[in-house]
């Protein structure tokens, strides 16, 4: 197995921010969604992976290379997309086109082509001019054009109409067929998430998860419908309770033996939807260990 | 291609082991035939909302187990299926609808008899239309 992009205890403080990493290794061919709510550090996060802020400690390495070293080699097979378009206003989208085509041997011209026209991004107008929708829409097209073995998308499609957001996640999924290509990916989009995302990370007060795989994070959780309230105000397991009889565990098998050994009734069950787990992980400051 | 799968989020069987079975059933009924093509794992996990580890993981499982095959490049197929084993698939899928079906008539406190006899019930409707 290989893993493009691997971390190891990385420290870093801003003022009185702190974000700590312990380890991570993300796997090839697999799409990771970073989620946290704002300011939690996810931007900073992608900034020192790409080695715009430099972590006080610790080692982050893109196919076995550190990021600090005096050759930056590695920068070639990484696209990332910030959250906004820096120092581009005065270019068009063709001129700018020109310009990663250069700095980039890998670059694709059939797939940025074909992004755009699709998206009916207009080339040779000024960055400025566009709206920020279409300025996003742009970035991808760029960034798709670069053709990297690794995408790390900041919040890639937050201004973007539904139809193109559609395209944009299937444009990525084919992209990934291969299953050379690793994508880190920053989003509030829970469908974004539900559809692309194989690994979630949670970044929580600066504090990183470790890498959770999406369905058997899902499975960690239940809701369980009760016949009856049950008598105690918390049962095993117990993070949530709603209606009374509604309770949302994150031990079920803890919560069925003590349910089955009080005789109290499930009427129903099921795992929970995946938003209201990324909810109360976010909500509750509550570290997952699957 | 869209699979007609439907994932449970209330059974507790895993959702790899319930991909699996269903593909079963569909070449079992022969609503999939020897050489259809399955969608791709990345296809699958969209339309399922669910990881590709976990589809990759099914797919595996029924590759080994002789329902598909997979060629590189060319993509996943449906494989060559011994027609006994067809038939006990399909046993087996309706065992396990009506096990379902116990499970829900339990949680309505209903009686052995009192099942038996809806059955009953229901197959003379069916018979009579």
């Amino acid at each position: 197995m290989t893993f493009p992009l691997v971390i190891k205890n990385l420290e870093k403080s801003i003022d009185d921010f702190h974000l700590s990493i312990p380890d991570l290794a993300i796997e090839e061919g697999t799409v990771t969604a970073v989620v946290g709510t704002n300011g939690a550090g996810k931007s900073t996060f992608f900034k020192m992976m790409m080695n715009l802020v430099k972590q006080d400690n610790g080692e982050i390495e893109v196919y076995g290379h550190s990021v600090r070293d005096v050759d930056d080699s590695w920068k070639q097979q990484i696209a990332y997309q910030a959250q906004t378009m820096i120092g581009c206003d005065a270019f068009t989208g063709e001129q700018l086109r020109n310009l990663m085509a250069e700095l980039y041997p890998s670059w694709d011209e059939a797939l940025f082509r074909r992004f755009s026209e699709k998206l009916n991004i207009p080339l040779n107008k000024k960055v400025q001019k566009l709206s920020p929708g279409v300025k996003t829409k742009l970035n991808l097209a760029l960034n798709f054009g670069k053709n990297t073995s690794i995408l790390m998308l900041d919040e890639p499609t937050a201004a973007m109409d539904i139809p193109s957001r559609n395209y944009f996640i299937q444009f990525l999924l084919e992209l990934m067929e291969k299953g050379d290509r690793t994508v880190l990916i920053a989003s509030h989009q829970a469908d974004d998430i539900k559809k692309l995302a194989d690994y979630l990370v949670f970044i929580n007060k600066g504090r990183v998860s470790q890498l959770l795989e999406k369905d058997s994070l899902a499975s960690s959780y239940r809701l369980f419908w009760l016949k009856e309230e049950p008598p105690v105000s918390r049962v095993p397991g117990e993070i949530k309770r709603t209606y009374k009889k509604v309770i949302l565990s994150n031990q079920p098998d803890a919560t069925m033996t003590y349910l089955s050994q009080n005789n109290l009734v499930i009427v129903d069950e099921q795992i929970p939807e995946l938003e209201d787990i990324i909810q109360e992980i976010l909500m509750e400051g509550e570290m997952v260990d699957v | 291609m869209n699979l007609p799968i439907r994932l449970s989020k209330s059974s507790r069987e895993p959702i790899y082991h319930q991909i699996e079975n269903q593909i079963k059933a569909l070449i079992a009924s022969g609503q999939l035939t020897t050489g259809d093509p399955l969608p791709s794992i990345r296809l699958l996990a969209k339309e399922l909302e669910i990881s590709s580890i976990t589809i990759r993981r099914a797919y595996q499982n029924l590759e080994y187990s002789g329902f598909i095959q997979t060629s590189q490049g060319k993509g996943t197929f449906v494989a060559e299926v011994d027609p006994d084993m067809k038939t006990s698939m399909a046993s087996q899928a309706v065992e396990d609808a009506i096990l379902k079906a116990i499970s829900t008539a339990r949680q309505h406190e209903l009686s052995n008899k009192e099942i038996i006899r809806m059955v009953e019930t229901l197959l003379q409707k069916e018979d009579n239309q």
